[in-house]
């Protein structure tokens, strides 16, 4: 961090402007005449957010207050917080949420190291056949998620799948990956992998611009290539790191396609695919109760929001913004 | 990783053939190195592959069998077609032989080889043999999906919703994320936070009230809600530029507005300029969402099959009671290549130097 | 120059307003009815085909009504349907679907009683049993369209290769087991069964050498049963509560379907003639679909099973007995009216063209007997050209006589709650060794009392 500040500092004294910029203010005239801009480029998403996302949100809440079965729009009735009540009895709301928490000790930190990792590698400037490596490792994104999920529950079973088949050549008896509650969670960092293309991606673009003179300047300074990586390539990329973090956060409470398609939506085996999602899914659309189901929506939109804001709290301390930005 | 930064440290000093020697070393060290990893990480992808060129009896067979598409040989005897199989002989030899009747423990067999095809019966478990067979993909069932599910109209239908919300997306996201990473608008910290939270609420909650929104305005049954909502910008892509415009040193901006100029031109000569890589990764993300979005274009396009995009076309194969897995995946690789050449095409913009020289420095 | 602009803008104002509203005025503009398939049957390819032939024939033949066909894959239909009805724009007919379909949209069916006599529609076509069996508190929620009696399938290829009898075409007929006439029961099932399991090697599951790790060949299954209750119809029928009368239901677990659990468990992880949840999801088993792999000796299954099964290396047989009593559970589904409909008349008339002239059609594609006697024929007829090996198609339609009362499809208070619990437990025995049935028993009533209850709680409050 203060390596990587250093050294932009010395080569292209971004540093100290950002900070003067802080200092110096414009006068009030420009300020001004910049937060009109500022209005201007940022009414496309606010004239959509009217248009098309405050209308559905404000209605979900209000669901939230009403008894609303969905085959039965004619009997809908305000029932006041019986809906929140309910969330403090139903035993699924605490499951749901472990089972989300338990997938996420497992799956974050792979979602956060494996796609810097990756775009590392396919940076490297002794890969050869770069263009061949990049493409064929975000391919398995492309792959619509219903034949994905086909590809991996052949894969993965535990009779004739090729994962199984292979630890037999070497002696071992592989588990039951899909039916077991325990071993249905590798299964599906396993099958995560395969999205992987998206993060890695942004985490490349953003290694491409990185400035190359600071890599020249730690070079003469006698860096060798792991210590320009650490002091100058991850905090620059950092910006990055944090969006992959707040993505991947906020992607596993809202986990859902592919337990959904590969238990068909029931939570099995046990409650083990009970992700908080489905369970959501279920309330709503299988038991056909959209009161409540979108109180469970509100509560998740809770939890995710208090996570997030947590996170950006943290941001200040570890992500660098060369513009001289803090959240 | 560290091995390899240490010896190109090294290398530094060294006399150069030593250097060039090294340098090999290393990027065939990388490069086997990746290319294993890529191996293990596509080897799924193998399991499509050779699924879309099986029927539904090699998928079976390959349970136990051979993972490659293969179908047993038959031999034409008294009319009826009867599988070859391999049977250890007692004088050590394995011979091919046609099974004319099974049974548990012993069955009877024929050698085609035989002229009077005498029949011999042996104490074997047939099952334990192994069969004769031959290399037979079944190529026909890209045909077979390519005529079922109607494809150059689902691929046009498909290239015109993505390219269209494509161009509204990239060019409305730059230019929220612009606003948020460069102008002083008041409450922006709420107005970001609130961004990212309309990511947050599952898309199933808001199912009903938007299709009662996009059903009054009269856009069910046409690309509208498909296409138009993305001219609004999105989170994730706003968000997404945001970082790496806040990545961006403020500098350039600064002496081009010494130099007259306004934010847009800022926006168009210098900012977009230094950002190709994950504009182009916004575009290609974009592209690929809008290639295999499935529930929305199912139910905004309900009972007109001629308007649907190619996710939802592909369910022809899925329904659930009679599954046609090597349909599946023959039309999920058919599909995968307009967005795959496009992102091999687009890979100049990852490439370092590219970028950089757009910028005037 | 503004001048012509605006004028421009407004006279295309006034157009767009015209046009928009000339529907309205327009007088012989036909009335559309949605058709939604999806709950049910109806997404396989050929079956899309038919059912659009069928649309288009009756569109071509009628200016007043027009049918717009839906047609969704069944794992988001319930979730699309449910959008449709919640905003108001809920399809005009919904099917084919079983009970099963149209319990989980309990209370959403139009009965079609009034439109009957209105129109003087002829139920006499069919048997009483035929059309009461779509007769709820409600009243009549659909017209007799098909049977789908449950029967055995079974391959005779694999019977011939381990040396055994075929099962019995006829019920009430015994078995040959090694020369010896036996009942055709659960436990004879049991043990034919298991000697048609048969490991890599080529060792059955009665034999000392057999290796349960590598099963290439199972004996038994119950084909796309995923429905709990639906699993142990061949232990008799019977029913998971009892109605108190008052408002309130207690929850039950029938003592012969304790039995068929047991044989059923037993079945999976001892016997090993019964595939498990990893093994019916195995490529061996055809990922789901297993007796269409080729690698299952017998099972039970619907009519409708016809629709999926490519081969012609397979006959149909009697279904076991179990304590001297034999049940066929039946399917039965149709097309049903939703209650929001607009054009209930206009409904009503496509109604009975899809269970009437454009019947036999659907029927073929769909698999499923039809409930108007006079049909059956020509049915088996269409079946007979699709399996030319010569189906024993008697014991399908004598399977009809021994239909499931209570029907294992039957409502529950708190039905889709009920039903995913129910659900649960069978996925459990499938996937889990090793389990203490009888405790998994009673946490299984203890949940189902407390979805009851919920229900009879939720009713008392209106």
């Amino acid at each position: 961090m203060t390596t990587a500040q250093d050294t932009s500092a010395s080569a292209t004294d971004t540093a100290p402007i950002a900070t003067n910029q802080k200092k110096h203010r414009p006068t009030s005239q420009l300020e001004k005449m910049q937060r009109r801009w500022g209005w201007i480029f940022i009414s496309p998403w606010i004239i959509g957010f009217l248009g098309f996302t405050l209308i559905p949100m404000v209605a979900s809440f209000i669901f939230s207050f009403l008894k609303f079965t969905i085959n039965h729009p004619e009997d809908i009735r305000f029932i006041g917080l019986q809906n929140y009540q309910n969330l403090l009895t139903d035993p699924l709301v605490g499951v749901s949420l472990g089972v989300t928490f338990k997938f996420a000790l497992l799956s974050l930190p792979l979602a956060i190291i494996l796609p810097v990792a990756l775009a590392a590698l396919l940076n490297n400037k002794y890969l050869r056949g770069k263009r061949f490596f990049r493409t064929l490792f975000y391919m398995p994104y492309i792959v619509p998620i219903v034949s994905a999920v086909y590809v991996w529950s052949g894969v993965l079973n535990t009779e004739t799948g090729w994962l199984n088949r292979f630890l037999e050549l070497f002696g071992i008896q592989g588990p039951d990956w899909l039916n077991s509650v325990v071993w249905i969670y590798p299964a599906l960092v396993i099958i995560g992998l395969w999205g992987l293309g998206n993060s890695y991606l942004i985490t490349l673009a953003s290694m491409q611009g990185v400035p190359t003179e600071l890599y020249e300047a730690a070079t003469v300074d006698g860096a060798n290539m792991w210590q320009r990586f650490r002091k100058i390539t991850l905090p620059m990329i950092s910006p990055v790191i944090f969006y992959n973090l707040i993505l991947a956060v906020i992607g596993l409470l809202r986990y859902f396609e592919i337990p959904f398609i590969l238990k068909e939506g029931t939570g099995q085996p046990g409650n083990a695919t009970m992700f908080y999602n489905i369970h959501f899914y279920k309330t709503a659309f299988v038991f056909l109760d959209m009161g409540y189901g979108s109180t469970l929506a509100w509560l998740l939109f809770i939890i995710t929001m208090i996570f997030t804001v947590l996170l950006f709290y943290t941001a200040r301390y570890w992500v660098y913004y060369a513009s001289g930005d803090v959240f | 990783m560290a091995a390899i930064a240490n010896k190109s440290s090294n290398a530094a000093t060294a006399p150069f053939f030593a250097r060039q020697l090294q340098k090999f070393g290393a990027a065939s060290l990388v490069t086997l190195f990746a290319s294993i990893l890529l191996a293990a990480y596509l080897s799924p992808f193998a399991y499509m592959a050779v699924t879309s060129i099986k029927d539904k009896d090699q998928i079976v067979a390959s349970a136990t069998g051979s993972i490659l598409p293969v179908e047993p040989v038959y031999f034409e005897y008294e009319g009826k077609q009867v599988e070859l199989l391999k049977v250890p002989m007692e004088d050590g030899t394995v011979k091919e032989l046609a099974i004319i009747e099974k049974g548990r423990r012993a069955s009877t067999f024929v050698d085609p080889n035989d002229p009077n095809l005498t029949p011999i019966e042996l104490e074997v478990r047939w099952r334990a043999l192994e069969p004769v067979t031959r290399f037979a993909p079944k190529l026909g069932n890209f045909e077979e999906a390519w005529n079922l599910a109607n494809f150059p109209r689902l691929i046009t239908n498909t290239i015109i919703i993505a390219v269209t919300g494509l161009i509204g997306t990239v060019i409305s996201s730059v230019c929220v994320a612009y606003a948020f990473a460069r102008f002083p608008i008041p409450g922006k910290r709420l107005l970001f936070l609130l961004l990212i939270s309309t990511i947050v609420l599952p898309r199933q909650v808001m199912l009903v009230p938007t299709y009662a929104f996009f059903n009054a305005i009269g856009w069910t049954g046409t690309w509208l809600p498909l296409i138009v909502p993305h001219f609004f910008s999105n989170a994730y892509n706003v968000f997404l530029l945001r970082q790496y415009f806040l990545q961006l040193p403020k500098e350039l901006d600064e002496a081009a507005m010494i130099d007259g100029a306004g934010p847009f031109r800022i926006l168009v000569s210098i900012i977009v300029p230094q950002s190709w890589p994950v504009i182009i990764a916004v575009a290609l993300f974009h592209l690929v969402f809008a290639w295999n979005d499935y529930f929305e274009p199912l139910i905004y396009t309900l009972g007109k099959p001629e308007i649907q995009p190619i996710a939802v076309g592909i369910q022809v194969f899925n329904f659930k009671y009679d599954q046609q897995p090597h349909l599946i995946q023959a039309t999920a690789l058919m599909g995968m290549v307009v967005p795959i050449a496009l992102f091999f095409l687009a890979q100049r913009f990852f490439m370092r130097g590219v970028v950089i020289t757009g910028v005037d420095k | 120059m503004l001048k012509k602009y605006m004028r421009i803008a407004l006279v295309s104002l006034l157009l767009i307003v015209v046009l928009g509203a000339l529907p309205a005025f327009a007088q012989d503009e036909p009335v559309t009815i949605t058709w939604f398939v999806g709950i049910g049957t109806g997404g396989a390819p050929e079956q899309r085909e038919m059912q659009e032939a069928v649309v288009q024939r009756f569109n071509e033949s009628h200016d007043d009504i027009q049918i717009e066909l839906i047609i969704v894959e069944n794992n988001v239909a319930v979730e699309t349907l449910g959008t449709l009805i919640a905003t108001g724009e809920a399809p005009d007919i919904v099917g084919p679907a079983g009970f099963a379909g149209a319990w989980a949209f309990a209370g959403s069916w139009l009965p079609l009683d009034d439109l009957i006599e209105e129109t003087g529609y002829d139920l006499s076509q069919f048997p009483e049993s035929a059309v009461e069996i779509h007769r709820t508190s409600e009243g009549l929620l659909g017209l007799p369209l098909a049977n789908f009696p449950a029967f055995l399938y079974y391959r005779p290829g694999l019977f011939d290769e381990a040396g055994l009898e075929y099962p019995p075409a006829h019920y009430g007929d015994p078995y040959i087991l090694d020369g010896e006439e036996v009942e055709w029961d659960v436990y004879t099932l049991r043990e034919v069964g298991m000697r048609l399991t048969v490991d890599a090697n080529g060792f059955d599951a009665t034999e000392e050498e057999f290796d349960p790790e590598n099963i290439i060949q199972w004996g038994f299954a119950n084909q796309w049963a995923g429905p709990m209750r639906q699993n142990y119809t061949l232990f008799g029928a019977a029913s998971v509560y009892e109605d108190n009368g008052d408002g309130t239901y207690t929850a039950v677990f029938p003592e012969n379907w304790r039995e068929g659990v047991q044989w059923f468990y037993n079945g999976i992880w001892e016997d090993h003639f019964i595939p498990n949840a990893a093994q019916v999801g195995s490529d061996l088993l055809g990922a789901g679909n297993a007796f269409a792999s080729g690698n299952l000796a017998m099972a039970q299954s619907h009519l409708w099973y016809t629709c999926c099964l490519p081969d012609s290396d397979w006959d149909a047989a009697a279904l076991p007995s179990y304590n001297g009593q034999t049940t066929a559970r039946i399917h039965a589904d149709t097309f049903r009216i939703m209650n929001t409909t607009e054009y209930p008349r206009e409904a009503f008339e496509v109604l009975t063209y899809l269970t009437g002239e454009a019947s036999l059609d659907l029927l073929s594609v769909y698999g499923g007997m039809p409930a108007r006697p006079d049909d059956q024929d020509a049915f088996i007829a269409t079946l007979d050209e699709k399996y030319p090996q010569g189906v024993n198609w008697d014991v399908v339609i004598e399977s009809l006589a021994f239909t499931d009362v209570p029907h294992h499809e039957e409502w529950l208070p708190n039905n889709n709650k009920a039903n995913d619990r129910l659900d649960a437990f069978q996925s459990l025995l499938e996937s889990t060794p090793g389990l203490d049935l009888d405790a998994e028993i009673a946490t299984l009533v203890s949940d189902l009392q407390a979805i009851f209850d919920e229900y009879s709680a939720g009713q008392s409050d209106e």
